[in-house]
């Protein structure tokens, strides 16, 4: 049984950088093709003995990321469109988690629809890390 | 000594020096997309919170590992990404990986030939990180290049080659170019990575896709 995705998306499925709808849908595979478990194993043991990829390396290091501010002049269209059409290739097609990430959290920023949330949840972060905290140097 | 022109790394000295305000404002900065990531697999806002708060805990653990020269943006979302597997574990959403399958599948990625396995290669976790960031390296400077040079195309061509994995010929498809021309931008970028590699003494070995 063949499965729809590439060695570079089962490497991002391991890494958890997958697409949102694709990581879901190699969850859902696995659970019916024992050969897609292989295959995930494979490249885990490839990874184990020292082999790299470049999807990976690209990932990993978000090589080609735009900045968190190219990503909000985006939003506010005010990027040149060359580059505006890249950002919107990175996101869209090729699906950043991060910067799929980051665009969401600005957008709502920018709708500042989420404020009186966003504090009440950065008071509980702080308050259940805090202790976690060391002034030790 | 921080670089007071990282302000990243200054945040991170002064959470380490255990000011509430610095370790406050990393919260403040970072919480929210952190918590799309993890929702946007999740759903639910609840449990998302719950891994966004571990997150959070899991980065002051793991502190004294932190390397401020490395994006505290990415080191975030690798701690978010982990905390999130293991969730995803927990509640049995996420089937396990084992390790090694058996005899079949534990040698289908060892190179044929007269190419040298990389499995014989010891090498330790230091020497792949340095390989890991010479090629990360080469492929920022062709990936600047371009951008300077407002060659776009390039750069999601090999974007959906590399970390897609797509075909030459899907590719072309996409970007609506040939595929001779997505073959020779490949070739040109293999080119130059092999050049990093040669130039760094890198085992060939452990970059097959570079010379499939």
């Amino acid at each position: 049984m063949s499965n729809p995705f590439t060695t570079a998306q089962l490497e991002a499925y391991l890494d958890e950088s997958l697409p949102d709808e694709q990581m879901t849908a190699v969850e859902a595979a696995l659970r019916d093709d024992p050969k897609l478990t292989e295959q995930l194993a494979s490249l885990l043991g490839r990874r184990d003995a020292g082999v790299h990829s470049v999807g990976a390396i690209w990932r990993r290091h978000r090589l080609s990321c735009p900045t968190r501010e190219h990503l909000g002049s985006f939003l506010l269209e005010v990027l040149p469109e060359e580059q505006a059409g890249y950002v919107r290739f990175h996101v869209e097609t090729i699906g950043c988690r991060y910067c799929c990430a980051s665009v969401e959290d600005l957008r709502q920023q920018h709708a500042a629809t989420d404020l009186e949330d966003s504090h009440t949840r950065r008071q509980r972060y702080f308050q259940t890390s805090a202790g976690y905290l060391r002034g030790d140097e | 000594m921080p670089d007071s022109s990282n302000p990243d790394a200054l945040l991170v000295e002064n959470i380490r020096l255990g000011k509430p305000e610095a370790w406050n404002n990393l919260i403040a900065q970072y919480e929210g997309r952190l918590l799309s990531f993890v929702q946007s697999r999740l759903r639910r806002r609840a449990p998302s919170e719950d891994v966004v708060q571990e997150t959070f805990i899991g980065f002051l653990t793991s502190l004294p590992n932190y390397d401020t020269r490395r994006p505290l943006e990415s080191w975030l979302f690798s701690i978010a990404a982990h905390k999130l597997t293991d969730y995803l574990r927990r509640e049995g959403r996420r089937p396990a990986i084992p390790f090694s399958t058996g005899d079949d599948s534990s040698g289908a990625w060892e190179q044929t030939g007269n190419a040298r396995g990389a499995s014989s290669i010891a090498r330790s976790g230091e020497r792949r990180g340095l390989e890991d960031e010479a090629v990360a390296d080469g492929i920022l400077q062709q990936i600047d290049r371009w951008r300077e040079q407002g060659d776009w195309k390039k750069i999601q061509c090999m974007e959906l080659l590399f970390v897609v994995g797509l075909g030459n010929k899907q590719v072309a498809s996409k970007l609506d170019i040939t595929e001779q021309q997505v073959a020779n931008f490949k070739f040109d970028f293999l080119e130059r990575l092999r050049k990093i590699v040669r130039g760094s003494r890198l085992s060939e070995d452990i970059f097959p896709e570079l010379y499939e």
